[in-house]
């Protein structure tokens, strides 16, 4: 037997028939632009968790994040800077030479050849959704899940 | 709700077909961020998560017929994370939680999936006209007016604001119960 709807799936059915509440033209105009960000091929790296460094704070812990994906594995630090974002980055093992990161917003990419320690970083992202990408001169690309940094 | 050849199309990387598959489902995905009591930019931009993840998870589509409950499903966890995350001010990353289709007990359970494909919205609306006061003024003024906050509606509905909220629970409880199969005739 199905659940019955909760209220916020009750709300959203009465405002959808009433049709008083239009999507705005934006919105479907970024919904029709996603589709360029497809990457087809490409390895999606999930979240992991990242393991509790000693000496701190837990408060910091919540702007590193891990990735996961075809024995890659992306570390990312975030940092807010007068209301951009700038991000700092790590895959190890280094996907060997000719690597590329491509870090996306559904506004701008910005790539970076990474270093010989597989380090790379970005600043001034707007903030909103980013995926980080790795491009490997060997094998398929890898692409962190979607994931959304607010102001 | 979207057919196998639209899919199969948007698969091959035909943006007409992407087009128009947003066309269709978008009305879906914004009514279930903006039932959140979002503001129009967070809504959009809850909505514009709910669009990335279905590019990201394109190539594991299967089944055109869940597309919609996925994005309606989607829409609404990052609608709640983007809520949750406005109480809570701090500029960090969003958790991600695991990224698994709907279960088929959910695919049926939401209206506003019934509204979208027949004439199952002007049905929800006779219900509602059919309703006692004040749930009748209160539903349909909540739907009317998406961005009154509750002190407006409330004014509006000539009760104290803080009765809004559990008038409004009560309402949709009555709604549910009547929409509910064991009580069609």
């Amino acid at each position: 037997m199905p659940h019955p709807p909760d209220d916020e799936a009750l709300i959203a059915a009465l405002r959808l028939a009433s049709g008083l509440d239009p999507v705005p033209e934006r919105v479907s105009a970024a919904a029709r632009a996603a589709f360029a960000l497809r990457l087809p091929g490409a390895a999606v790296a999930r979240p992991v968790a990242v393991p509790a460094p000693s000496g701190v704070r837990s408060a910091g812990r919540d702007r590193l994040l891990r990735f996961g994906a075809d024995g890659l594995v992306l570390d990312l630090e975030i940092e807010p800077s007068a209301g951009l974002v700038d991000l700092a980055g790590q895959i190890t093992p280094h996907p060997g030479a000719g690597a590329l990161v491509e870090v996306r917003t559904p506004r701008l990419t910005e790539s970076r050849d990474l270093s010989p320690a597989g380090r790379f970083a970005v600043t001034g992202l707007p903030p909103g959704w980013f995926s980080v990408v790795c491009h490997r001169p060997d094998g398929p690309p890898v692409a962190t899940v979607w994931t959304r940094i607010g102001p | 709700m979207i057919d196998r050849h639209t899919i199969d199309a948007v698969l091959d990387g035909d943006q007409a077909a992407w087009d128009a598959m947003v066309k269709r489902l978008s009305p879906l995905v914004w009514s279930a961020v903006r039932s959140y009591g979002l503001s129009p930019a967070d809504a959009a931009d809850a909505a514009q998560g709910a669009w990335l993840r279905l590019v990201e998870h394109l190539p594991g589509i299967r089944d055109p017929e869940r597309i919609g409950s996925w994005l309606f499903t989607t829409a609404r966890r990052e609608a709640s994370l983007l809520c949750r995350r406005n109480r809570d001010e701090r500029l960090v990353p969003d958790p991600v939680e695991p990224d698994g289709p709907p279960g088929p007990e959910q695919a049926h359970a939401d209206p506003a999936l019934a509204v979208l494909t027949a004439d199952e919205g002007r049905r929800l609306w006779l219900t509602v006209e059919s309703m006692n006061e004040p749930c009748r003024s209160l539903l349909r003024l909540m739907a009317q007016a998406p961005d009154a906050g509750v002190r407006q509606l409330a004014g509006r509905l000539g009760m104290p604001a803080g009765s809004y909220g559990p008038t409004r629970g009560r309402c949709l409880d009555r709604l549910r119960a009547m929409l509910a199969p064991e009580a069609a005739p």
